[in-house]
């Protein structure tokens, strides 16, 4: 691949969505380092999401599902060592991936009347939709379970003692 | 013995703005329970959903409630983390309830907030950046920008009208297209399409989604599955708002 091409398809999209997250976490009202961290997340959702669906073509659900995982990811670890609320991050970073074109075409398929392109586009965004959450939903239960386990140790060292 | 009304009254504060600031239900609900074992209240029920939060404690042979009905909000992270950190500091040491009650008031009026203007600029660069990114041109992006700006005005135009989320994002969605229309037919935009979507990014329902992922996660499946229906309700209208404004285009 051309160095020009991998600029063209990977390095500027993931520019765009680092500073579209950041003008977001300002909507949100984050204010300082927690901007970059989303803005951050986001261009690392979207390279993931890119790099699993062209070089490695793993289709569309799963790359869609592993990028969500990323994101969890690196926000959960963000959350951790800032000791804040993982929401903000999450929330923000996962803005590139929102399927808002998929609502708009959807949209205008049905508009024109094209009954079978509106049902494959909506079917398409909610899938993304679902793999994406799916994502989150894994990695925020693994931290969870292993919170739990960790509480659970320390009670019964505390109870020894 | 610390009066159990006064530290009851001080939880539920507490959870009544991490509520407000759009805190997951389960970290409501955590949050006020550990705050009512840090000041040795041991028998204290939580419950929230999402326009509700009650606490309940049991002591000396009788019941005392507080109920708090949680308005309309939106996101604000920055309060979020202050009652947080808040909340995590007094279960480490619990201040007398009188001290606790004006670190809160300090942190409620600390409040860190950008100006309406710079709000707007963010309107502006979110959904050029948006369009950049699904690739569009630089002139597309300075459209959708203005769409995005102009989407920013409506909303606030539409709270303080008190308008539900529905027609509020129907009106938002439909302003932008149709100056995201009026935009490219006056030749300084290209693609209608690509300018709608950059500026849609900021009505997307991507908050009330990931909210949703999180209550179902935790088995809170009231509180998600009323977020999931928020989030099919918002795309929903953002479609009939901008279908609308295409379909009234077409009829010229």
């Amino acid at each position: 691949m051309e160095l020009t091409e991998v600029i063209q398809v990977f390095v500027l999209p993931c520019l765009w969505a680092f500073g579209a997250c950041l003008a977001f976490a300002v909507i949100f009202n984050i204010h300082g380092l927690g901007m970059f961290i989303c803005g951050a997340g986001g261009a690392l959702g979207w390279l993931v999401y890119l790099l699993c669906s062209r070089p490695l073509g793993l289709g569309d659900m799963l790359s869609a599902l592993l990028a969500g995982v990323s994101i969890s990811v690196w926000s959960e670890t963000m959350a951790r060592l800032r000791k804040c609320p993982v929401t903000g991050y999450l929330l923000v970073a996962f803005f590139p991936l929102v399927p808002g074109g998929g609502i708009y075409y959807a949209m205008k398929f049905a508009i024109a009347g094209q009954t079978r392109n509106f049902g494959n586009t909506l079917m398409h965004t909610v899938e993304f939709a679902g793999a994406l959450a799916l994502g989150v939903l894994l990695v925020s239960s693994a931290v969870r379970m292993r919170r739990t386990v960790a509480e659970r140790r320390r009670g019964q060292r505390y109870g020894a003692v | 013995m610390v009066d159990v009304e006064e530290i009851l009254d001080l939880a539920v504060e507490v959870g009544y703005h991490i509520q407000l600031a759009g805190g997951e239900i389960y970290r409501v609900e955590e949050s006020v329970s550990r705050l009512l074992k840090a000041y040795g209240v041991e028998t204290g029920e939580v419950f929230a959903i999402p326009n509700c939060l009650i606490a309940s404690v049991h002591t000396g042979g009788r019941e005392v409630t507080s109920m708090r009905r949680i308005p309309n909000h939106g996101t604000d992270i920055w309060k979020l983390e202050a009652m947080n950190g808040l909340c995590r500091k007094l279960c480490a040491m619990p201040l007398p309830v009188d001290q606790a009650r004006s670190a809160l008031q300090e942190e409620l009026e600390g409040e860190k907030e950008y100006s309406q203007f710079v709000i707007l600029l963010a309107h502006f660069f979110g959904a050029g950046m948006f369009t950049l990114f699904f690739g569009g041109s630089w002139r597309d992006a300075m459209c959708a920008g203005v769409c995005g700006a102009a989407i920013g005005l409506t909303v606030w135009w539409m709270d303080a009208l008190r308008a539900n989320l529905f027609i509020r994002t129907i009106a938002g969605g439909g302003v932008s297209a149709l100056l995201a229309l009026g935009l490219v037919a006056a030749g300084l935009g290209q693609s209608v399409d690509l300018v709608t979507i950059g500026a849609l990014m900021t009505l997307v329902p991507g908050v009330a989604l990931t909210n949703a992922v999180r209550d179902v996660m935790v088995g809170d499946m009231v509180s998600g599955l009323s977020k999931l229906a928020e989030a099919v309700l918002i795309g929903v209208a953002i479609a009939l708002g901008t279908g609308l404004a295409l379909g009234i285009a077409q009829m010229f």
